[in-house]
């Protein structure tokens, strides 16, 4: 499913080049759940931005279903993101303007257009984090908690075969870490999604398939 | 939903910024619209003139050197005598036959094929005024010869009655006849003579509009002034006679009277208003130009404060092509509200300037004004926000991906 093959990602600032990722190589089978653990500056949010199709690599290549995500052009890869992949960051990233449904159902009009089955689908999604009485509502008008499901539901509006997860839970209080990781992992299972998720917290590995560790760019 | 949707509510829920942003559009749209209306009232007043007195002559006895109504030789003793009206007239035409000869026109000798016959003759109109009192009020009596007067004076128009045409009638101007209270069919005493108010005028906003007219050898006889006129009105009858050249020739040749054109002078206003128009106007794009800059800055600078809005849409799968879109809405968007707030504005200002520098006039509405303001208002929004639209586009979705 996901093939990644001598990945390296460096920066060049000044005369000092800072190699974030250095040449890694993984493979995740459909379904699978890695997670990828490393501490602050470790390199796993550059690797998932690259998977994502967000961060160009400096060298190796990344394949989905064979196919190398860094031959395609800007438009593909934007389709990429819109349809096979859904994101979860370490904040919630709702658009304060749009209320909660308009915010899940956001990734169709990007793709198919906002029709009337993408709304039905994000008020289903809705009522399955248990929103379904807030979808008129607007961010600032629900608790973190609460946001943190929305952004959820958001990732999985496409029915995504990949959903990357940056720290999903990242500023939560624990029970809602709990709750919100529950959620996120059930969500996942159901839909039969391959999930990566990168996080420094050695509890929120315990539900994934297989681990990796990542340190100064490389995996250990 | 559509993408204008999202537009929209970004503009709906963002007030404060959205007004901030459009108000350079706003105040520059208020001022082309104003500048617009208050041009086309001017110029209609001025073109209102030129047709009504611009192709004829005014002559009055040499030494009035007023044009008010007490300059007409009212109670000056001041008359032109009417044995005169043939020499003038053959001063008059012999001037506009030379104008035009002067100016490359082709008018041949008299009876042959397209000779002189061809332009029309003009029309002159004498009158006789004199001062009288109709039921114990202060009144200007005109006499004039019906049939030149109605061709001299086209735009008059009959409110109730019917024009003058016999020697036992007489007509009143539109404020004469509510000042005085007179009706049709009253008998109306003048000097002890008895005539009968046949008709009505319509206003005309001009002097006519306090006298009462009577047919003018009735007049010349009531007050003895037999053979007699104050002034005499000539009408061209043709658009670009050359009246001005019949002016210098009349002072110049017929002793004991003065014409004067208001032609060259509506012409000079004319051209000197448009002028003018045309500085302002200039003074309005430059305006824009200025609220297209700073539409510009702050859309720029919304954009960067939009980083992390920008960076979601592009990793939920926007192109750039949507992102150029999304921006262009909202500009779209903010210059139609600009247009329509400016226009507003801009009718609001003319409503109070045009009165006030061209007294008598009234502002009318015209459908093309606010379409003018919608499409300038939104070219000027459009243009600020293309670079920073295209801008957005091209951010790095690595840049916004660390942004979120």
């Amino acid at each position: 499913m996901i093939e990644c093959k001598d990945v390296s990602k460096a920066y060049q600032i000044g005369d000092m080049v800072t190699e974030a990722v250095r040449n890694i190589c993984f493979k995740v089978e459909v379904g699978e759940f890695l997670a990828i653990l490393g501490h602050s500056g470790s390199g796993k949010s550059t690797l998932l931005s690259i998977i994502g199709g967000l961060t160009r690599p400096s060298g190796g290549q990344v394949a989905v279903d064979g196919e190398d995500i860094w031959q395609w052009s800007d438009n593909e890869r934007a389709r990429f993101r819109n349809c096979t992949i859904g994101f979860v960051f370490q904040f919630a990233s709702l658009i304060p303007t749009l209320t909660v449904l308009d915010n899940i159902a956001l990734p169709s009009l990007f793709g198919e257009g906002m029709t009337r089955a993408a709304r039905l689908r994000a008020r289903d999604l809705a009522g399955i984090v248990g929103l379904s009485d807030k979808v008129d509502s607007y961010p600032s008008e629900i608790s973190g908690g609460q946001q943190r499901r929305v952004a959820i539901s958001r990732a999985f509006l496409n029915d995504p075969k990949i959903v990357l997860a940056d720290e999903p839970t990242g500023d939560l209080d624990e029970a809602t870490e709990a709750q919100v990781m529950d959620l996120f992992t059930g969500m996942c299972r159901q839909h039969k999604t391959t999930i990566l998720m990168v996080t420094h917290n050695r509890d929120l590995i315990k539900s994934a398939d297989r681990t990796l560790v990542m340190k100064d760019g490389g995996i250990l | 939903m559509r993408l204008y949707h999202v537009a929209l509510h970004e503009i709906g829920r963002r007030k404060t910024r959205t007004a901030y942003t459009a108000s350079g559009i706003v105040i520059s749209v208020a001022l082309l619209v104003a500048s617009i209306i208050v041009a086309i009232a001017g110029q209609k007043d001025i073109v209102l003139i030129i047709n009504r007195y611009g192709h004829s002559l005014t002559i009055f006895p040499a030494t009035s050197t007023e044009t008010t109504l007490k300059g007409f030789g009212i109670g000056s003793g001041q008359y032109i005598p009417e044995s005169a009206l043939p020499a003038i007239r053959e001063v008059y035409d012999s001037a506009i036959k030379s104008g035009w000869e002067a100016r490359g026109g082709w008018v041949m000798e008299p009876g042959a094929p397209g000779g002189v016959e061809l332009l029309q003759p003009a029309t002159f109109a004498p009158r006789l005024y004199e001062e009288t009192t109709i039921r114990d009020r202060h009144a200007v009596i005109a006499g004039v010869d019906p049939e030149a007067e109605y061709k001299s004076r086209f735009w008059w128009e009959v409110e109730t009655g019917k024009l003058v045409s016999r020697p036992d009638e007489v007509m009143a101007g539109s404020v004469f006849g509510k000042i005085t209270g007179v009706n049709l069919g009253d008998r109306v005493e003048i000097n002890g003579h008895s005539l009968k108010l046949v008709g009505v005028l319509r206003e005309t906003d001009s002097p006519d509009d306090y006298m009462i007219f009577g047919v003018l050898s009735t007049v010349q006889e009531i007050f003895g002034k037999q053979g007699l006129i104050s002034m005499i009105n000539v009408r061209a009858m043709c658009n670009y006679c050359p009246v001005g050249d019949a002016e210098v020739a009349l002072n110049k040749t017929v002793v004991g009277v003065r014409a004067t054109s208001q032609r060259e002078l509506a012409l000079a206003q004319h051209t000197i208003f448009r002028n003018v128009t045309n500085v302002i106007l200039g003074f309005v794009a430059l305006s824009f130009v200025i609220a297209c800059m700073a539409m510009f800055n702050m859309v720029l600078g919304t954009i960067h404060g939009r980083l992390r809005e920008i960076g979601l849409f592009k990793v939920l799968g926007a192109s750039r092509g949507q992102l150029m879109r999304l921006f262009t809405y909202e500009a779209v968007m903010m210059g139609l509200l600009g247009g329509i707030v400016g226009y507003l504005l801009g009718y609001a200002m003319a409503s109070w300037i045009a009165p006030w520098l061209i007294p008598g006039t009234t502002v009318e509405f015209t459908w093309w004004h606010p379409v003018l303001a919608v499409l300038a208002a939104i070219t000027c929004s459009i243009l600020a926000t293309l670079y920073p639209a295209f801008f957005a586009s091209r951010i790095r979705a690595a840049e916004a991906f660390r942004a979120l």
